[in-house]
């Protein structure tokens, strides 16, 4: 069989396994798997923008909020219909994105961290502001997904949609990953100046990469909307950022198999961890973020050698 | 008789008080190897960037196939066909040795984002095209071997190959090249003054920027020499070598003139 068709089959096999999990599962457990789908989702985005970008930015779940927050105020607070407030609440964090990423990716590695923290933080305020129209501190709660064209969509099937979304993400990177566009985006992050003499656009290139995966992180945020009916300011603080980050590092950084197998591991590991190691399980991470570092800088995907080191996952 | 490619008009660059180009008139025509030489400190990086749109001018202007290109980012005069190497080897070592050389090929994909997602058939075409002329060159500059290897593994000279595979890969029609020679072994130098010469009979308007005399003069057309920022002369090698002015400027520096 040739390349294309393992692909195709691989693909099938993946979609096949993860949408039927969704029929299987008890209560408790579709609610860990749809909150392990969002994280994968999440890590793939952000493995593109710091580890096929080298793009340090901390704003990912700020965005992950714009999403979750501006479709559930659209639609619940104004009233909106769901498919415009859908589309809105995108177009919200696209529009965002750029206009956080036009300064911010400007800078280099440490300040683009602080900037971007800086705008988590920003958001952060705002919504714990927000009065009623936020819901401030506590969020919001008391909404449902409506029916979308008549279809009600409900327990199994919202799953699907989980499913659905980081199939969509994945799709997406891997296209763009496989294409001049991934491959500028690793020059940049390789060595710039290089990659500008190769007539790269920088500037044009980190404001691209940092708005397309900025949206993505709104998209999954949301799908997160509609896990549990409750959004609140503490499920995007910063601590996730860093969980996010270590997903990353841990899974295999540039490669979206890492991404994909650090966030299973990493969300996944304090349900193994907790009855051994209480809450000390970040402390069990911090370790072997440390470990993956010294010793598996390519991290988990590394020890799957699927291709060549270089080579774009 | 035609404009020649490049036509570099009056370029000088001031550092403070210091006039590292001045007034410096260069023309580059297609196919042609000129050579741009001079004693340490005679202004042949600096013109180098002025020309590459690394550095911007103090005043002078540059035109690149009938197109003031002064004031143009650096990116923007690589997409024009105006490319070049790094005397240091910067190779993206994070990326195969196929995938350094197609970054080379950026300019070339038309299109934005949305047609990368939506798999746009031109750019299927325009990858496999890329594809087939990152190989060309990989085979011209005998890379072959070396394909599967991590980049970060390369020897100096095989990095330094890599350099002129990725500024050759978008068919450029000027290459700038900073010090190519340097650091390479007597063999390697002399593999590459071949590859030169076949860049410059595909058409290609090389500028070969060095202090060494002794591997640019054999391989160029014609040659500029530089003096504190001054042209001291413009001509063919052999009446270069000859030339009282060019051989006082070496004179006293023959130590920089040799060493590679
Ligand atoms: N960025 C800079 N700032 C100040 N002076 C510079 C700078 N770049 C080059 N120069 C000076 O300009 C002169 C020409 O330098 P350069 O172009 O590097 O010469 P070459 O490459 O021929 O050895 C030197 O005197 C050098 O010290
Ligand atoms: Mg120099």
């Amino acid at each position: 069989m040739n390349g294309r068709g393992v692909h195709a089959l691989g693909w099938l096999a993946g979609m096949g396994v993860a949408i039927g999990l969704a029929f299987v599962l008890g209560s408790y457990h579709t609610d860990v798997y749809r909150k392990m789908l969002i994280w994968v989702a999440m890590a793939l985005g952000f493995n593109f923008l710091f580890g096929v970008a080298g793009q340090i930015a901390f704003s990912h779940f700020a965005f992950a909020s714009v999403g979750a927050y501006g479709v559930v105020i659209l639609s619940h607070q104004l009233g909106l219909p769901f498919g415009l407030a859908f589309v809105l609440a995108i177009v919200i964090c696209g529009l965002t994105a750029f206009i956080v990423a036009i300064p911010a990716t400007r800078l280099e590695g440490f300040y683009l961290a602080l900037a971007t923290l800086a705008f988590s933080q920003l958001v952060r305020v705002t919504i714990d502001e927000g009065g009623a129209l936020t819901g401030g501190t506590g969020g919001l709660a008391n909404y449902r997904l409506p029916p979308f064209f008549g279809v009600d969509v409900r327990g199994p099937w919202y799953t699907v949609c989980l499913v659905l979304l980081v199939a969509f993400t994945l799709w997406i990177l891997t296209r763009v990953d496989a294409s001049w566009f991934g491959r500028a985006c690793r020059a940049v992050r390789d060595n710039p100046r290089a990659a500008e003499a190769m007539g790269v656009d920088i500037a044009r290139a980190r404001i691209l990469v940092f708005v397309m995966t900025s949206t993505l992180a709104g998209l999954a945020g949301i799908g997160y909307a509609y896990v549990d009916n409750v959004i609140n300011p503490a499920v995007f603080s910063l601590e996730n950022s860093f969980l996010l980050l270590f997903m990353i590092i841990i899974g295999g950084s540039g490669r979206h198999v890492g991404a994909m197998l650090g966030a299973v591991v990493l969300y996944l590991a304090p349900f193994a961890l907790e009855p051994v190691a209480g809450n000390h399980y970040m402390l069990v991470f911090g370790v072997l973020i440390v470990l993956a570092i010294l010793f598996r800088p390519d991290g988990l995907a590394g020890l799957l050698r699927i291709t060549r080191p270089g080579k774009a996952a | 008789m035609s404009a020649p490619l490049l036509q570099v008009r009056g370029l000088t660059r001031r550092f403070g008080g210091l006039v590292a180009v001045s007034d410096l008139d260069v023309d580059l025509g297609r196919g042609e190897i000129l050579a741009l030489i001079g004693p340490n400190g005679a202004g042949k990086t600096t013109t180098f960037n002025l020309i590459a749109g690394v550095d911007r001018p103090t005043s002078g202007t540059i035109v690149f196939d009938g197109r003031d290109i002064s004031r143009q980012p650096a990116h923007a005069r690589a997409a024009l066909g105006l490319t070049r190497t790094f005397q240091h080897n910067m190779p993206f070592a994070g990326m195969s040795l196929t995938d350094n050389i197609l970054v080379g090929r950026h300019a070339r994909f038309t299109g934005g984002l949305v047609d990368v997602i939506l798999g746009a058939r031109r750019l299927r075409e325009q990858e496999s095209a890329a594809r087939r002329k990152a190989d060309e060159l990989i085979e011209f500059t005998g890379l072959g071997a070396r394909v599967d290897a991590d980049v970060s593994t390369l020897s100096f000279g095989e990095g330094r190959l890599l350099e002129v595979a990725r500024a050759l890969v978008s068919d450029p029609r000027a290459i700038l090249l900073d010090e190519p020679a340097a650091g390479l072994t007597g063999a390697e130098v002399a593999r590459l003054a071949r590859i030169i010469a076949d860049i410059a009979a595909r058409g290609i308007a090389v500028l070969l920027i060095d202090h060494d005399m002794r591997f640019v003069l054999p391989l160029a057309h014609r040659a500029i020499v530089l003096k504190f920022g001054e042209k001291i002369a413009d001509g063919p090698p052999r009446d270069i070598v000859n030339d009282p002015a060019v051989i006082a400027a070496y004179l006293g520096n023959s130590a920089g003139a040799a060493h590679a």
